[in-house]
């Protein structure tokens, strides 16, 4: 009671203090909720990969070759499938959806996936996971049908039965995939042959007078026998095979986990200057405050109160402004994934995970800030000689 | 028996080089078990002084003269460490202090309650005796008034109240009566004989007030730091 009594004595400043702390938290979570989000989807992409090589032209780059300059003709399909180690190669074709606008800055692109389902034989580790309808088979090959994945699905509002534009072509929507994490979610699938006529139609002119679109693709994805090490795989198939790229879920880590790494450093220096400036001004309300009531210290101790009770009493105030605080930047935080969230999903993409880990290490953060920057001032003030505070005014 | 024996009391202020105030100057006081004794003197004489230093809140000087020391009821107290002086300021000693100081964002009962509450009672007891002394000294119908919406004497007396409030075995009042008129004054005087027959407490009190020292069994006069008995 007394406790809550000293901290309403001077409403302001420890709302000030309070919404300083807040603002540091809600930082911290929001910047922890979005790289929880990224490192699930680098997490779920490079388990997609581990069991998998994926080759592509040497101008492309293995996890995004829609970037291709040059697509690759399908005999490569079967020189790698000559590479010993080698169990299925398959072709598939990745274009953008909107080749005009491939992504905004908040939105992972949207693609279109052309390979023929089943062609794996049963050696893809992550299958199609069906949410609604079915998926693509090989009796679809020359059908416009396509499956949908889980966010695409949920932008358009699309299910089975209904129809789906893609550049001009209304396809059939067979099926809607659960969420994946990756950027299925975000993709369509349609049989080989319907993207191989959309690659050809972006292929350069002069490539396109020497092939047939059936010849196209723009990576193969290789599965490798039982027991085959996949960075040797792809060494052996660069080696093999001129003018390819072979990528695996290392390289795919190289290149992700950095991305990821540079947002855990944002992370960290949000976090270090909520720190900052959370503490400092919990120090310097603390400071303020025990200056007030140096009076008041002095005729406790005069009276009985251990140094150790004044500490408490002056620590338990400054961890509960913490604790409010941080309750309070928590709830804005929620408050923002949930809007930011809100208006990805229609959008197409959820970009932040508040997890409870996350939820009860931001305020376990900020009740351990507060009481660690009263700490000083607590100190100092359990300290004075009871006549020296008695005098102070 | 000596209840409290301090020899060779010292205590000088140092305000500037040239500005030096002796407060004390080798005070000697011995007080027996149960006695009231009553310190008077001109103002400005250590009569405060003397009394925080006998109440453990502040230290007598060390150095130049002979060592000075503190016996407290059998136990020599002179060197002990913050904590034990704490805790015999909570359980031991009531201060009354010369001007009052009560904590102002307390209610009266909340403010005689704090003695109790750090010789280790629970809050809800301490607050109940904290309401008895409050009664004791004619505050029973104050208890949750603050020091501001209270009148001198009123204060003084919250103030009495929370010195009385664990029953400790020395109660030091600095000028107690200054507040209060003749009538309070005379109610007080009776409560204090009172705790002092009833309670066998040991008591030193400051006053400028003839009905007080006259109350007493014992005066000591102070002049320029120094004690005259008679
Ligand atoms: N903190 C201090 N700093 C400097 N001088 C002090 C301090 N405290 C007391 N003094 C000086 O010590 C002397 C004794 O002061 P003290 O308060 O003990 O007097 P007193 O007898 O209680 O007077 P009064 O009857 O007015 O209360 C005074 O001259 C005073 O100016
Ligand atoms: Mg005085």
């Amino acid at each position: 009671m007394n406790l809550l009594r000293s901290l309403t004595r001077r409403k302001l400043r420890t709302a000030l203090t309070v919404m300083g702390i807040a603002v540091g938290i809600l930082a911290l979570v929001v910047m922890a909720a979005l790289a929880t989000k990224l490192s699930a989807l680098v997490e779920s992409g490079s388990t997609y990969f581990r069991d998998k090589v994926v080759v592509t032209g040497v101008s492309s780059n293995p996890f995004s070759p829609a970037l291709a300059l040059t697509p690759l003709t399908i005999d490569v399909v079967q020189q790698i499938e000559q590479v010993p180690g080698v169990a299925v190669a398959t072709p598939r074709i990745l274009l953008h959806m909107n080749p005009d606008d491939p992504s905004n800055a908040f939105q992972l692109p949207a693609y279109i996936v052309g390979y023929t389902e089943g062609a794996d034989r049963g050696y893809e580790n992550s299958p199609t996971r069906v949410a609604k309808g079915r998926a693509t088979g090989p009796g679809d090959e020359g059908q416009q049908v396509a499956f949908l994945g889980a966010d695409l699905a949920r932008e358009f509002d699309k299910g089975p039965g209904d129809t789906f534009e893609i550049r001009g072509i209304e396809f059939t929507v067979v099926g809607v995939g659960e969420p994946t994490l990756m950027s299925f979610d975000t993709s369509a699938i349609v049989p080989l042959t319907e993207a191989q006529a959309m690659l050809y139609q972006e292929t350069p002119i002069v490539v396109e007078r020497e092939l047939d679109p059936g010849q196209l693709t723009s990576m193969v994805v290789v599965y490798p026998e039982k027991g085959m090490d996949t960075g040797l795989l792809a060494q052996r198939i660069e080696e093999n095979i001129p003018k390819v790229r072979a990528g695996t879920s290392t390289d795919f880590d190289d290149q992700f986990g950095s991305t990821l790494a540079i947002f855990n450093m944002i992370i960290l220096s949000v976090a270090l200057i909520s720190v900052v400036v959370g503490g400092l001004s919990v120090i310097n309300t603390m400071t303020i405050s025990v200056a007030e009531r140096t009076r008041e210290i002095g005729i406790k101790r005069a009276v009985g109160a251990s140094r150790a009770r004044i500490m408490r009493e002056l620590l338990s105030e400054a961890a509960v402004m913490g604790l409010i605080g941080g309750l309070f930047g928590l709830a804005s935080g929620a408050v923002f994934i949930y809007g930011a969230n809100q208006v990805g999903e229609t959008s197409g993409t959820v970009l932040f995970q508040l997890t409870p880990e996350i939820a009860v290490l931001a305020v376990a953060f900020s009740t351990a800030l507060g009481t660690v920057a009263g700490a000083l001032p607590a100190w100092n003030a359990s300290g004075l000689d009871p006549i020296e505070a008695l005098r102070y005014e | 028996m000596a209840f409290l024996k301090a020899r060779n009391l010292r205590k000088t202020y140092r305000l500037g080089r040239d500005n030096v105030v002796q407060a004390l100057r080798g005070v000697d006081v011995t007080v027996e078990v149960g006695e009231m004794v009553a310190i008077v003197g001109p103002s400005g004489s250590g009569k405060s002084t003397l009394m925080h230093i006998l109440g453990l809140l502040h230290s007598p000087d060390r150095g130049d003269g002979p060592p000075p020391s503190l016996v407290f009821d059998g136990k020599d107290v002179t060197e002990l460490r913050d904590r034990e002086r704490t805790r015999m300021r909570a359980e031991r000693i009531g201060f009354v202090f010369q001007s009052f100081n009560l904590v102002s964002t307390l209610t009266a009962v909340e403010n005689v309650a704090l003695p109790a509450e750090y010789a280790g009672r629970r809050r809800k007891t301490a607050l109940a005796t904290a309401a008895e002394a409050l009664d004791m000294v004619g505050m029973g119908d104050r208890l949750g008034h603050r020091p501001m919406e209270l009148s001198g004497g009123q204060q003084q007396r919250v103030a009495i109240a929370r010195a009385l409030v664990t029953e400790p075995a020395l109660l030091l009042a600095d000028e107690p009566t200054g507040n209060l008129d003749s009538e309070n004054t005379g109610e007080l005087l009776e409560l204090l004989r009172h705790c002092n027959a009833e309670r066998r407490q040991t008591m030193i009190l400051v006053t400028h007030d003839p009905r007080v020292s006259e109350a007493c069994s014992r005066v000591l006069t102070m002049q320029d730091g120094m004690i005259r008995e008679g």
